[in-house]
């Protein structure tokens, strides 16, 4: 155990050093005092002090046993859901692969591993206990809040070896072939009929209905009520036990209610120690998967899954000649899903639109409350997902051409200019983007149009040429909004090289790199305005100039979205040109 | 032909490679040997155009690569210790995209008979990510064989492939600078491998050139010793003291 313990509390101290010794550079100091700083404005001014001054713990008795019953009801529904139905039949252990390497064929008892498993989390623990006391604004109680972070940390821990000792009793199911699905079925049935004995004895509690449709405070009560019918107080004796010392009023009850919080911790503690569960295989397998996605997010990639995937199908066929920034921009198309990818999105769309169509042609027959609610929804959905992906389509092309960064030692050896790389790269993302975006303001305006807007209402005729003449002015403008983050992170790739922390691994992360992540997206957008203000000012030069002669405002808008396109297309022509350039600049040598 | 003259690479003050002056003719394999450190994979890289060099000429088929990097890059071929593919791309995928970057017209038909010389044939729908690094390594010799280019720069090329690849690999290089007149730059720690392939040799320490010339040149002026122990009298910690 002492090399064990060894190793945690010089990673630990190596870690901080590290973190310590690269706020030398420039960079990473910024950062921290950005993370400080927002750290000091956000949590600190805003939640003690913004919200005025500490609060005593004072809630009714009666209210308080009700919190409680609440908590531990949802405790419950966490570790049955966790433990039981989530995972898959594997250890929840993980090892590194470092630790792997050095620990499982070292004369160490398995017992032991599990210990220090245990004890490595602990720091992580502790952190997330504070910043759940923090959020939930208990620090403001005073000197109550290290009695709140000490019972998020009993039910942190608590959970956590639930969690592992049912991943042992899983992994034992599992080799006598009781299968994931199966095992999963059966604890979603016992889980829906102990929801449907629930509901009963609810929907049979004389005055309830008063209750919910009354007072929050009557509610509260009535639930309360309920929470002790029955059996389900001794359903939620354990759980009760082990919230209870984070609902303490004062040191002497917080010590009383510790004490069966920790005995269940303890006998936790002994059912994980004890279950001599076999997780090596497991821990291998899940350190196999992690170092992928670890591999990934060093080259710049971001990966839910290290699953290996399909071979993708190309949008076009590329024939071996011709412009060579379409090769990027064939490559670019499969990277984001190819053929499948588009096909899926065009049977999405399809589909949406035939329900638009549907609602249209049944307007006025169906009840008229559901009718609008649906349109209205859908219409909603459609305009929020653009206005969403307003700023993030140029961001994702961003992001692809900074991944294709990550072998820029082979791209430098290939015989094209760096524009034709940065153009082919921005493309793909960005044509699959506008795409969506189309279909998105042409779903939402049909239903504004067709629905909501009455008929002989003038601004049905306008709002097709509006989004029309943004519809046109989309491409250039996600290509201008990708193109001063591609020029970022070709001119100072140090600042966007996915760090250690950001890849899982135990090398760093901390504020410097969530300070640096902050200032990236404030700048990202101060340029991105920057950029739109030239063509804002030549757009509305365009619509007052047009104003002067007797146009049509179709016209009008023509003219105005004209030269807002043009005015971007020429942005965007000069961006690329200079991503190019910053390309072609590159000094690989330098990294 | 590959031109080198006093090639010089600066990283702030370290010289990674220091006036380093070679020909490599066509039909010619130079081997470049020299300890970890001494600056081969930063030569490499400087004569391909991925990193420029701080001072010298280098001319690639007669074209200067600082003044016309697409041209020169258009007859060369780059293959790195590690190769590195995209993991979304199928085989034949790879050869599509290379080839219309060299803008090669028959690349169906010569990226086919690449793979079938590679015992590649069967796999061309497969991704990057389901191949073993032996076989990464073969579609990275298919690809970069694709544009039949005047120049190759080979580093550590047989890490990682299997005995009988290794074999096709030296009798592929060999062909190239045989029957094609490509000039060939190899960089690798495996000594035998260069002896059998290499018709010249470069030994570099610390970035500097300690010696040049074909292996009977090197060995008259070393006693007829053989390779390895050359490189150690030349190239060792104590050589020099």
């Amino acid at each position: 155990m002492s090399a064990l313990g060894y190793l945690i509390t010089r990673s630990l101290a190596n870690s901080i050093t590290h973190r310590l010794k690269r706020l030398r550079q420039p960079k990473y100091l910024l950062g921290a005092v950005l993370a400080g700083a927002y750290f000091y404005f956000y949590f600190y001014k805003f939640l003690f002090i913004g919200l005025g001054p500490a609060q005593p713990f004072n809630m009714p008795p009666q209210q308080q046993e009700v919190w409680i019953n609440l908590a531990a009801a949802a405790l419950l529904v966490l570790t049955v859901l966790l433990g039981w139905i989530l995972p898959s039949s594997r250890a929840a252990l993980t090892f590194t692969e470092a630790e792997i390497a050095f620990l499982f064929p070292a004369p160490i008892r398995r017992t032991t591993l599990i210990v220090f498993k245990i004890l490595r989390s602990q720091l992580g623990f502790l952190f997330i206990s504070v910043l759940f006391t923090l959020i939930s604004g208990r620090w403001r109680m005073g000197s109550d809040v290290w009695m709140r972070t000490a019972g998020w940390w009993v039910i942190l821990n608590t959970l956590s070896l639930h969690r592992i000792g049912a991943s042992f009793a899983l992994s034992r199911l599992y080799e006598r072939g009781l299968s994931d699905w199966k095992r999963r079925v059966v604890f979603v049935v016992v889980l829906a009929g102990l929801g449907y004995a629930v509901w009963n004895a609810w929907n049979s509690l004389p005055g309830q209905p008063v209750a919910v449709g009354g007072k929050p405070a009557d509610s509260l009560l009535t639930i309360g009520q309920f929470l002790q019918t029955g059996a389900i107080p001794w359903m939620l004796a354990p759980f009760k036990m082990v919230v209870a010392p984070s609902f303490a009023r004062e040191g002497m009850g917080f010590l009383t209610a510790l004490g069966p919080a920790l005995g269940i911790l303890a006998v936790h503690f002994l059912w994980v120690v004890r279950a001599d569960g076999s997780f090596e295989d497991a821990a291998i397998e899940t350190a196999r998967r992690r170092s992928v996605l670890i591999a990934a997010a060093r080259k710049g990639e971001v990966r839910l899954t290290s699953r290996k995937g399909k071979a993708r199908t190309a949008v076009f066929r590329l024939r071996a000649t011709g412009f060579k920034a379409t090769a990027f921009f064939w490559k670019s198309l499969i990277r984001i899903g190819g053929r499948q990818t588009i096909v899926r999105w065009a049977m999405f769309f399809l589909a949406l639109g035939g329900g638009v169509f549907w609602l249209i042609q049944h307007r006025g027959q169906e009840s008229s409350t559901t009718f609008t609610t649906l349109a209205i929804s859908i219409g909603a959905a459609c305009y929020i997902a653009f206005l969403l992906s307003f700023v993030m389509v140029g961001q994702q092309a961003a992001g692809q051409l900074r991944q294709g960064m990550a072998g820029m030692d082979l791209l430098k050896t290939y015989p094209l200019p760096g524009w034709q790389f940065a153009l082919g790269e921005l493309l793909g993302p960005i044509v699959l983007g506008t795409l969506i975006q189309w279909m998105a303001l042409a779903t939402g305006t049909a239903l504004v149009v067709g629905l909501i807007v009455p008929k002989s209402h003038a601004i049905g005729e306008v709002v097709p040429l509006i989004v029309t003449g943004l519809a046109l002015f989309l491409p250039l403008f996600n290509l201008g909004t990708s193109i001063l983050p591609s020029a970022a992170a070709l001119a100072l790739p140090g600042w966007f090289k996915p760090s250690e922390a950001g890849a899982g691994s135990s090398g760093g992360g901390g504020m410097e790199v969530m300070g640096l992540r902050l200032l990236m997206g404030i700048l990202q957008i101060l340029i991105i305005a920057v950029a739109c203000l030239p063509v804002a000012f030549f757009g509305a030069a365009a619509w007052f100039g047009a104003g002067m002669f007797p146009l049509d405002p179709t016209w009008r808008i023509v003219a105005t979205a004209g030269t807002a396109a043009f005015v971007l297309a020429m942005e965007a022509a000069c961006g690329i040109a200079w991503l190019g350039w910053l390309f072609d600049r590159f000094d690989l040598s330098g990294e | 032909m590959i031109a080198v003259d006093g090639l010089t690479k600066l990283y702030g003050d370290f010289a990674a490679v220091t006036d380093l002056s070679f020909t490599v003719h066509p039909g010619e394999v130079l081997g470049l040997v020299g300890p970890n450190g001494a600056g081969k994979t930063t030569t490499l890289r400087c004569l391909a155009g991925i990193i420029p060099a701080t001072r010298g000429k280098v001319m690639i088929d007669g074209i200067d690569i600082a003044e016309d990097p697409l041209a020169a890059k258009q007859v060369v071929s780059f293959f790195s210790d590690e190769p590195r593919l995209f993991d979304y791309l199928t085989v034949r995928q790879h050869l599509e995209f290379t080839a219309r970057l060299y803008q090669v017209a028959d690349a169906k038909e010569r990226g086919q008979t690449l793979l079938e010389e590679l015992d590649m044939g069967d796999k061309t729908e497969l991704l990057a990510t389901e191949l073993s690094r032996g076989m990464k390594q073969k579609v990275a010799l298919a690809c970069g064989f694709l544009h039949q280019p005047r120049v190759m720069f080979f580093d550590e090329p047989l890490t990682g492939l299997d005995p009988l690849a290794i074999r096709r690999t030296k009798e592929l290089i060999v062909r190239q600078a045989k029957d094609s007149g490509v000039a060939i730059i190899i960089s690798s720690h495996l000594l035998h491998l260069l002896e059998e392939v290499c018709t010249h040799f470069l030994i570099v320490k610390r970035g500097s050139k300690v010696a040049h010339g074909t292996l009977a040149e090197i060995r008259g002026a070393h006693e007829g010793a053989d390779l390895e122990e050359i490189f150690v009298r030349l190239a060792g910690e104590d050589a020099g003291k």
